[in-house]
């Protein structure tokens, strides 16, 4: 009889045991893309502040970084440590606000067209790779890597416990990294509730959270409503956000796969269209600028994005005015 | 045994296991084929040391020396000789061979030489071939440090002609101030600063990484602060 019993309490325990470390057990089974998914849902959640560094070619530099959720919309600020004192805030973002990038690492999948999806999968391999530190945390070590020869491979590090990115690697083509940013000091959580977002500094650039426009769940990517396409993209990309041309003559179309973007600008004002053709890169950002012709006008395009210069170019010369629509 | 002997028995030995080695190889065939001196040495060896083997593997031993008939038989082989035209055939192919590899030289020279940048009226841009190290030092005089434009290619009004060079350059100093003059370097500076700003900013709400692109601005910025 005592016997029986403490079967059942031992039963109890091992099942009690499964409820409470439940968290902890399918966080281990998680897949290295789940990871990814939840590493997506956690940057834009949670609430943290911390200092990251960016590397690139042997230099350093680093950033303060708070963002801020509260009545459902973030609040970020981005300091500069070294060089000139600079900031960066951005308020007023809709958590709940799904842009095309989120669709994809989140798994549902985007759709481009009537039957065509987008997903992620689709373009890169997920493998994970183990386990390290990082910024006093355990973090899971996730490879992400392209499946073909059109965008960058990366190294991410996600932390265990809440799912934030603490370190972002990207690896060229060559298996090389690129950059690096790495979180050094993190909280997580409620101690960085109370951060005031008075700006400390008088020159410090407010961005404009509406660049894109959020999206439906099992909506349609957007579809441009701008007179120029690129007749080529790497698979995979989908337009996530178009600005018309303003006064300054530029209309841009950005795209991305998940994790990579890219931006084109289109110029017709004439101080930008006599520029000359020229390549240039800043840190992993390349920035390939080049023009054509069209009615007689010069246009000047350029492309940029965490992309292999190869692809940019390739996309800068396939930019084309959409042919069946009439001019306006 | 003398010590010459000794060494072509280990000699014979180490080719029969197939570890000789290519002088080895080659003394052995002379000795072998040498008719009058150790006429019985070195072929005897070659017989016996695979007797011996044969012996100690198990297999069937039978003392036929067939050396004699199958090198009659290759004297009266006849010779292959090349005819003329055969031999027209395999030089002209040879000739053709090489004639399309330095047509593809020509090609590529040609090809090279059309990307070849050269100076033009309105702007002179003296242009090194850099190394990857090099890269990083850019001419921080044209650029903000650590920005490094390879300037790929120019189109210039007063020449109207297009170059385009493959290879990463580094524009030095002499922009001529000329009244055809379009742009200068700090245009296209603010230019690619701009759209690498509105770029990252487009980047960090559209991927996973959140402000983080920002942080790839601080360079550029920081050198177009002098302005």
């Amino acid at each position: 009889m005592l016997v029986k019993w403490l079967t059942q309490v031992k039963l109890a325990a091992l099942l009690a045991a499964v409820f409470v470390h439940g968290p902890l057990i399918s966080q281990q089974m998680d897949s290295a893309y789940d990871l990814m998914a939840r590493m997506a849902k956690a940057s834009k959640e949670l609430s943290y502040s911390g200092l990251f560094t960016y590397e690139f070619r042997g230099n350093l530099t680093s950033v303060k970084v708070e963002h801020v959720v509260r009545d459902g919309e973030t609040y970020e600020r981005i300091v500069y440590m070294d060089g000139p004192e600079r900031e960066i805030v951005r308020r007023g973002e809709n958590i709940n606000c799904m842009r095309a990038s989120d669709m994809l690492l989140r798994g549902s999948a985007l759709k481009i067209n009537d039957n065509t999806y987008a997903h992620l999968q689709d373009f890169y391999n997920f493998y994970i790779r183990g386990d390290a530190r990082i910024a006093g945390r355990q973090v899971s070590v996730v490879n992400v890597i392209p499946k073909d020869k059109y965008r960058y491979g990366y190294v991410i590090a996600i932390d265990k416990e809440t799912g934030l990115m603490l370190q972002s690697v990207l690896i060229n083509r060559q298996g090389k990294p690129m950059e690096r940013f790495q979180f050094v000091d993190v909280s997580i959580g409620t101690q960085v509730n109370d951060i005031e977002f008075s700006s400390e500094l008088i020159d410090s650039a407010d961005i404009g959270a509406d660049q894109s426009d959020c999206l439906e769940g099992n909506q349609q990517a957007k579809v441009s409503e701008s007179r120029w396409t690129p007749r080529w993209l790497p698979a995979g990309f989908v337009l996530s956000s178009y600005q018309p041309a303003g006064t300054d003559g530029q209309e841009s179309l950005m795209y991305t796969d998940g994790l990579a973007v890219l931006s084109v600008f289109i110029d017709s004002s004439s101080k930008i269209r006599n520029l000359p053709k020229v390549d240039a890169n800043l840190g992993a950002t390349v920035a390939v600028l080049t023009n054509t012709e069209f009615n007689d006008q010069r246009f000047a395009i350029c492309v940029v994005g965490e992309i292999p210069r190869s692809t940019a170019s390739q996309i800068a010369n396939a930019i084309a005015p959409i042919p069946a629509r009439p001019m306006q | 045994m003398t010590d010459p002997e000794q060494r072509l028995a280990e000699s014979i030995s180490a080719l029969m296991d197939g570890e000789s080695t290519e002088l080895e190889t080659h003394r052995i065939l002379k000795e072998v084929g040498s008719a009058t001196v150790n006429k019985q040495g070195a072929r005897s060896k070659w017989q016996r040391y695979h007797i011996a083997s044969s012996i100690m593997t198990g297999a069937p031993v039978a003392k036929i020396d067939l050396s004699a008939a199958i090198a009659q038989a290759v004297d009266l082989e006849e010779t292959h000789r090349p005819s003329s035209l055969q031999k027209f055939t395999g030089s002209a192919s040879r000739f053709a061979i090489a004639a399309s590899v330095a047509m593809l030289a020509i090609l590529g020279v040609q090809q090279f030489s059309t990307v070849e940048p050269s100076g033009s009226d309105a702007v002179q841009f003296a242009e090194v071939a850099v190394t990857a190290d090099q890269q990083n030092n850019g001419p921080a005089i044209q650029f903000p440090s650590d920005f490094q434009p390879n300037i790929q290619a120019r189109t210039v009004s007063a020449g109207g002609n297009n170059k385009v060079s493959q290879k990463p350059l580094v524009p030095v100093i002499q922009v001529r101030q000329t009244v055809s003059q379009q742009y200068s370097e700090q245009e296209v500076r603010a230019y690619l600063n701009d759209i690498i700003l509105k770029h990252s900013s487009h980047a960090a709400l559209n991927s996973s990484q959140g402000m983080l692109p920002f942080a790839r601005v601080t360079t550029s910025e920081g050198g177009s602060r002098d302005d």
